[in-house]
């Protein structure tokens, strides 16, 4: 049995720049086809470089995010890839196979180069193994699953062993399908469970069928990383997670810059998902494993981490990135108009989706701690049930019964104005248990709206000054803050004015997209750098 | 609560009360902290490190969550109408031999049977076999108009009168899988059996059998006019459709390959596959339990260390389930079939050809289950050794009885399908992982 991963798994990346001459385009939205002009020799082309330089291509790695779905990440991406014209957007999405159009239109300096189709029944197109790549390829399942859930999973094996698979895109349903693919499997799974670290605890006693399970997602890793990637001058992932799969192979092969940006933590995310899911031991043990392995492997591979808070970059740090990679870009709003006051009417408005991570069970019951002491007040939440979160949907209308909420608590769906909503509030509330930098509560400061939060993510740096923060899940300290400024109109006008003027400053987009241009170019030029050396 | 500063005693204490259990590892023990007590990420961090230090917690056993079994409904609407169907349709044969001939007929059905049951284990395994099968259907609606006519006019060209009554045959019945597989079985029994009754009326047969044609093409246009909505499953590969295509094919082939097997001879050759179709019912629908029984069988059972449980015998177990129940009620039916036609003083087939069905009827069953867990080459080398045993038979033996080729065919393919599907059975695990979940 393999002692680590084996020689053909363990495929150099090649040096920087060493695989790397792309071809250029002249004008943003160009054709990609050759023109005829572009075929004459001596003089001329030396004149259009000189006259119009090369514009640098980002490729921009999601997951099932933008362009497919509405959300904090899909707006942020929706803001750089149109105010950055500049550069040449290939958007390479990471989507279930659903067949719908995507929800947001490129621009035309963007486009979108593939689609990877996770759990679909494609396959991709390749030559068959030679008998010693079937051999080597056999370890690819134990490579995988000591990597990436091993507590010091070996990270250059895994680019390694994702290299591998990019270079063999027709093996890798053979090798995962194979007796000696299962057993190599096995073999490495009982590795990881045999570990004893401390700080890692010990792994449960997983189950067939819980290894079954993990052996078919590793799978799809192995599939996210066959995928091919286009040519390009910097890569740009937004999330460390799957995403991250396709960048670190290109990265790997071409040595073109990588840029993270993390807006949640995907680790941090990955563990409240697990604790909320009341799955099995295994189950909890294999998603947060994979999860921390995805992320040791991006944060391994990036060059830069811009997470959009602080908050974010104390988790990253902690995480084992070297600080000296992170480079903190908040979030940011286009210049608010001037707030208008306050309307009066006692309204305590939430916009977010309805999903576990935003604690509506919470927000229910501060509604209805606050309705004792403010009982003419009102309640609206605005947003749409998380795909997948039917039943914490159910979860939260039964709740609202069993509470007696009535028509003081209004779950209004959707909706296309969240200045509007906002401007209609007196207080703005938000009561998650993760977040990055919410984009609610910027709306919020920008209509000049006090907010009253859990402090957590990147929440405490935001609201500092400009609104009450409660540690997640204090129903009773939420409530006394929301009635106190709805009692209090002076002060809630004051605190809102305060975010306001802070959002200005520090929270704006122009700062945002000027901050990623900066980025964008730097890594662009270093990639150019590079090649040149 | 002062969160800048935490004891490990504290942040164990706090970290159980929210989970009711010690944290798995250090990161569980900071999120938890984080998310529910407010501890800020650094600390918390330190925190869940410290802690885990001090209070490591047991292996804990685990036992994944089982996949939902599929619901079946209307399965018992859809044997019937299939059965009726078939009754219906074997009830043709006379009214269409005696108005074309019985060479006429005859080609018709040899081209027919391979041609519909290659079409439909095509059709199955891209679209009626998964989950947004239809609404994928439907997006080829104007081929599914234009590929019937072009079907009968090739046909009407390339083998005449003959290659008229295959296209219409084979359109009719490629129909009713659609139609069932839409849950419109009855109508499709009911389109089927007022054919029947118009034939039987005298009423021409062959414009009966076209305007059923034509009818059943309608219908089936109409049924994949399904509410698109948002698409979530793929169509099956179109490579995997295409070997399930030939398998079909060497299914059909097989059925007709047999000169002793007389399809022309009124009703009966027809009515002697209603045992082993009604039987391979039964057996198919215990034996797709398995899909659920092998993940029972495998729930709990520790990837390190030894079990006591051996979990291999579940799915033997449903295997044999399954071919006892389609060999039972063969033979009881096959009984009964002939016993009817002593009744009623009409001859049946004889007793070597209601074996060979039965035969084949497991053949089929074994052969399908392969091919559902991506072991087409398989399942293609087993029908394939049927034609060929079937065609050796025929060359070498000179059929000492009725049906001997197709029992010769059907035995030596089942001596090559049953290894392959029992050693897939008797390793659950491997089968598991790398078959079933992994299409």
């Amino acid at each position: 049995m393999p002692a680590s991963a084996p020689q053909g798994l363990r495929e150099r990346p090649a040096q920087r720049g060493g695989a790397h001459a792309p071809p250029r385009h002249a004008t943003a939205g160009a054709p990609r086809a050759r023109r005829p002009e572009d075929h004459r020799p001596a003089l001329r082309p030396r004149i259009m470089r000189a006259v119009a330089p090369p514009r640098p291509r980002v490729l921009l790695t999601t997951e099932g995010t933008y362009p497919y779905a509405v959300g904090g990440v899909s707006s942020w991406c929706d803001l750089l890839v149109k105010n950055l014209h500049e550069f040449d957007w290939q958007v390479l999405p990471i989507v279930a196979p659903h067949g719908r159009p995507p929800l947001y239109e490129l621009p035309a300096h963007a486009r979108q180069v593939g689609r990877i189709e996770v759990w679909s029944e494609t396959l991709p197109m390749g030559r068959r193994l030679r008998p010693s790549e079937r051999r080597a390829g056999a370890e690819l399942p134990a490579v995988l699953v000591r990597g990436l859930l091993g507590w010091n999973g070996d990270y250059d094996a895994v680019v390694g062993a994702f290299v591998w698979c990019r270079k063999h895109p027709a093996g890798v349903r053979r090798v995962f399908r194979s007796r000696r693919g299962w057993e190599s499997f096995l073999w490495g799974l009982r590795r990881v469970l045999a570990e004893r670290i401390p700080e890692a605890g010990s792994p449960p006693a997983l189950d067939m069928v819980e290894a079954a399970q993990l052996y078919q997602t590793l799978y799809w890793v192995a599939r996210t990383a066959v995928e091919p990637t286009p040519a390009t001058d910097v890569l740009h992932v937004t999330a460390a997670g799957w995403s991250a799969v396709p960048a670190l192979v290109h990265k790997a092969l071409h040595g073109t810059p990588m840029i993270l940006t993390e807006h949640g933590v995907f680790v941090r995310e990955a563990y409240l998902a697990a604790v909320r899911s009341g799955g099995s031991p295994g189950s909890r043990f294999t998603a947060t494993r994979l999860a921390r392995g995805l992320a040791r492997a991006a944060y391994a591979g990036a060059d830069v981490v811009s997470p959009v808070t602080d908050a974010n970059g104390v988790w990253e740090r902690g995480l084992g990135i070297d600080p000296a990679k992170i480079h903190v870009l908040y979030n940011g709003l286009r210049q608010p108009a001037p707030p208008t006051p306050p309307p009066g009417n006692r309204v305590v408005v939430s916009v977010g989706r309805i999903d576990p991570l935003k604690d509506v069970h919470t927000m229910l019951r501060v509604a209805k701690e606050t309705l004792r002491h403010v009982p003419d007040a009102r309640f609206l939440h605005y947003g749409p049930v998380t795909e997948g979160q039917e039943a914490y949907g159910r979860a939260c209308d039964a709740l609202h019964e069993q509470l007696g909420l009535g028509d003081r608590f209004r779950f209004m769906g959707r909706t296309k104005d969240p200045d509007g909503v906002v401007r209609d509030a007196d207080v703005v509330l938000m009561t998650s248990i993760s977040e990055g930098l919410p984009m609610s509560i910027l709306e919020a400061m920008g209509q000049g709206r006090p907010v009253v939060s859990t402090g957590v993510g990147g929440v405490p740096d935001v609201v500092r000054g400009c609104g009450v923060v409660v540690p997640p899940g204090d129903v009773h300290g939420l409530a006394m803050a929301v009635t106190t400024l709805l009692r209090q109109p002076a002060l809630a006008d004051q605190l809102g004015r305060r975010g306001h003027g802070r959002l200005g400053r520090i929270f704006n987009e122009a700062a945002c997209v000027d901050g990623y241009r900066e980025l964008l170019g730097a890594a662009a030029r270093s990639g150019h750098t590079a090649v040149e050396r | 609560m002062d969160t800048t500063t935490i004891s490990a005693e504290r942040a164990g204490r706090l970290v159980e009360a929210r989970l009711d259990r010690l944290p798995q590892d250090m990161l569980e023990a900071a999120v938890v902290l984080e998310a529910w007590a407010g501890v800020p990420a650094g600390r918390a961090l330190d925190a869940g490190r410290e802690l885990m230090a001090v209070r490591t917690p047991e292996r804990e056993k685990s036992a994944g969550a089982l996949p939902e079994a599929p619901v079946r409904e209307g399965f018992a609407a859809e044997a019937v109408s299939f059965v009726l169907a078939v009754v219906a349709i074997a009830c043709w044969a006379a009214p269409l031999a005696r108005e074309l001939g019985a060479e006429v007929l005859r080609v018709g059905l040899l081209v027919a049977l391979p041609l519909t049951l290659a079409l439909q284990w095509g059709l199955r395994s891209r679209y009626l076999g998964r989950k947004d099968g239809l609404a994928h259907l439907g997006r080829h609606r104007l081929r599914l108009v234009l590929l019937p006519l072009l079907l009968t006019g090739g046909l009407t060209a390339g083998l005449g009168e003959g290659g008229t009554v295959a296209a219409l045959l084979t359109l009719t019945w490629t129909a009713g899988t659609v139609l069932i597989a839409r849950r419109w079985s009855a109508l499709y029994a009911g389109g089927v059996i007022a054919a029947t009754a118009a034939m039987l009326a005298g009423v021409p047969a062959l414009p009966v059998l076209a305007v059923t044609a034509a009818l059943a093409t309608v219908a089936v246009a109409a049924a994949v006019r399904v509410p698109v909505g948002d698409i979530l499953h793929a169509p099956g590969r179109a490579r995997r459709a295409l070997a399930a295509m030939a398998i079909g094919a060497g299914l059909g082939t097989l059925l007709v390959a047999d000169p002793t097997v007389d399809w022309t001879v009124g009703a009966v050759p027809a009515l002697a596959l209603l045992p082993s179709t009604v039987a391979s019912f039964w057996g198919g629908y215990h034996l797709w339990s398995f899909q659920q029984v092998i993940p029972r069988a495998l729930s709990g059972v520790p990837v390190a260390g030894p079990d006591a449980r051996n979990p291999a015998w579940p799915g033997l177990r449903v295997l044999f389930g399954a071919v006892g129940r389609l060999v039972a009620a063969t033979v009881v039916l096959s009984g009964l079939l002939m016993l009817a036609g002593d009744v009623f003083g009409s001859r049946t087939s004889g007793v070597s050809v209601l074996a060979a069905f039965g035969l084949v009827a497991l053949l089929t069953l074994i052969v399908s289950l392969l091919e559902s867990v991506g072991r087409a080459g398989w399942a293609l080398l087993s029908v394939a050794t049927a034609v060929g045993g079937e065609l050796l038979v025929g060359v070498a033996g000179g059929e000492p009885f009725p049906a001997a080729g197709l029992i010769g065919g059907a035995a030596l393919a089942l001596a090559v399908a049953l290894p392959g599907a029992v050693s897939l059975l008797a390793r659950p695990a491997r089968t598991l992982a790398t078959a079933l979940w992994i299409a």
